[in-house]
């Protein structure tokens, strides 16, 4: 390629990620002005974390999401790996069906599965609360994990496993001692991104809180309707460091796979 | 005939079936039941057979909603495969390590908390926002611009939102293209624009086509965006659907509006499936 593409094609991007990343960068910003608007930047300030930290409710609701957070990423990492491993298992046209069945929370718009799931599980009458925040928070997040552990899965060599069949090695023990330890990277990963996909919704998470158990972004939400204040802005930026904390981590996890493969 | 062995092979997956059908295949059944009863003055649902909810999404005011939500929902497909097919052509085209730099830079975002993301615009549009304070600051304009509470500034949140995975669709397509096949068009004289439309273009359709999928079906339901973007101006499905449950405890209206909803996925579905049936790379299904 000669040098005037080359040149439009690095422009193209490079305005592209500015422009992907300047509300992000904005938000951080403004959480340290010491003025309540944002109409002037009238000095350097870390009041906004304060009050944060000194705010009842917010600590209320961020121990409710992390809770549900954990929980979720456990409930989706067993059964998505289930999921994955018994696709395995089963004939090409199953494991086709499966495909499409896990996908298939994915596929209905968030406010259409969340009103469902409201109307159906107060016609059963679930107290709403963790339980309802944890199932709904599990159902589009196994999806994710299950592709993942499938993903890894199919690059395992099968011979391993005839191989084990052969020794005379049962299902359970096969998934035990060899399954597992191979994908144990990738699930450690999918719970990672499951904690990240739980903290993060608002759409399902307001129909599924309890009177009592706000999640985080549900309470955020609301304060963002009443107006901008750098509060807000603190708290998406203590967030946002979080979750790349979360993301640093799953980098790491695929890091030590990747060094553990090359022995 | 029954096949024992298959049978017994199959058996595992129940679980799977039961899981997904007791979330979302029953819930779903008890919506479209629930759109066809009426309800009581204090919002109660009476067991009672009606088409009126259906009969509502008819009236004008009801329609205009659902014109508002396919065309937010279609031109936010649009827009990120606009925006999108540049970036991910010109990213397939980058050297390994640059390629991945960039790869990272478009995934990121899903980890940052979408509140955020749409919070950053709020600052950003705002009538004190960042981009009003510059243009006062430096004189270009006296007042300051109202760019806020519209269907335009929902519509640059929306596709903000989802463009991620529109780039990251095309890319998987662009990245798979065959180059032999576009230096054999060059070498048989075809112009840059004449390859592009004759050979990328259509090699790229199915990564095209589940980009639109993988942006529509969220763009119906994201209310949140429009709420605070849209300050209410242009209401969509998801807004309506969400103040019937929580405010307007009209259950059965909700959810037929819900059901009308999914309809419109399905339709938009059958299309793909329609669009990629020949070519064997579709997304799912």
């Amino acid at each position: 390629m000669n040098t005037k593409p080359k040149r439009l094609r690095t422009f193209y991007l490079s305005l592209f990620f500015v422009i992907l990343y300047i509300p992000v960068l904005s938000v951080i910003l403004y959480s340290f002005n010491q003025s309540p608007s944002t109409a002037q930047w009238t000095g350097f300030t870390l009041d906004w974390y304060k009050e944060l930290f000194n705010d009842r409710v917010i600590a209320e609701v961020f121990k409710i999401s992390i809770v549900v957070a954990f929980l979720t990423s456990i409930l989706s990492a067993i059964l998505g790996t289930a999921a994955a491993i018994v696709a395995l298992h089963v004939t090409k046209g199953m494991e086709k069906k499966i495909n499409t069945v896990m996908i298939l929370p994915l596929l209905i718009p968030e406010v259409a599965l969340g009103v469902s799931l409201l109307l159906f599980f107060s016609a059963l009458k679930l107290p709403f609360g963790y339980l309802t925040l944890v199932l709904s928070h599990s159902l589009f997040c196994v999806p994710y994990v299950y592709i993942m552990v499938q993903l890894r899965l199919k690059e395992i060599d099968i011979s391993i496993i005839e191989a084990a069949k052969d020794l005379g090695a049962g299902t359970g023990q096969i998934i035990k001692t060899i399954i597992l330890p191979l994908v144990m990277p990738s699930i450690l990963t999918a719970s990672l991104l499951a904690i990240a996909i739980s903290l993060d919704d608002v759409v399902i998470s307001t129909y599924m809180a309890g009177p009592t158990s706000t999640t985080l972004p549900v309470h955020i939400f609301s304060m963002m309707r009443v107006g901008v204040t750098p509060k807000i802005n603190a708290l998406c930026t203590l967030i946002l460091v979080g979750t790349f904390f979360i993301v640093g981590l799953s980098q790491l996890i695929s890091k030590t796979r990747k060094q553990k493969e090359e022995f | 005939m029954f096949n024992l062995k298959k049978i017994k092979q199959n058996a595992p997956a129940v679980p799977i079936f039961v899981w997904t059908g007791l979330l979302v295949g029953i819930p779903l059944i008890y919506v479209v039941v629930l759109s066809f009863l009426s309800r009581d003055n204090l919002g109660n649902v009476v067991f009672e057979f009606t088409l009126e909810n259906y009969k509502r999404i008819f009236d004008p005011v009801y329609l205009k909603v659902f014109y508002n939500s396919f065309l937010l929902a279609a031109l936010t497909g649009l827009i990120t495969l606009f925006i999108g097919y540049p970036v991910a052509y010109f990213t397939a085209n980058l050297e390994p390590k640059r390629r991945s730099l960039a790869m990272g830079l478009i995934i990121l975002p899903f980890w940052i908390s979408s509140l955020l993301r749409i919070y950053g615009w709020i600052i950003l549009l705002g009538n004190k926002g960042l981009i009003n304070n510059l243009l006062l600051k430096f004189n270009i304009i006296k007042e300051p611009l109202i760019m806020m509470y519209n269907f335009g500034t929902t519509l640059v949140g929306t596709a903000y939102m989802l463009i991620p995975f529109m780039i990251i669709a095309l890319f998987n397509s662009v990245d798979k293209l065959d180059r032999s096949l576009l230096e054999a068009s060059y070498d048989l004289g075809a112009s840059k624009w004449k390859t592009f439309f004759n050979i990328t273009l259509p090699l790229t359709m199915p990564g095209i086509a589940g980009g639109f999928i993988l942006v529509f079906i969220p763009s119906l339901g994201l209310f949140f965006i429009s709420d605070l973007l849209g300050g209410g101006k242009n209401v969509f499905l998801g807004n309506l659907i969400n103040a019937q449950v929580t405010k307007g405890r009209n259950k059965p209206l909700a959810a037929a509006f819900s059901v009308g909803m999914i309809v419109l996925v399905l339709i938009v579905l059958y299309i793909y499936n329609r669009i990629t049936k020949d070519k064997k790379e579709g997304l799912f299904l």
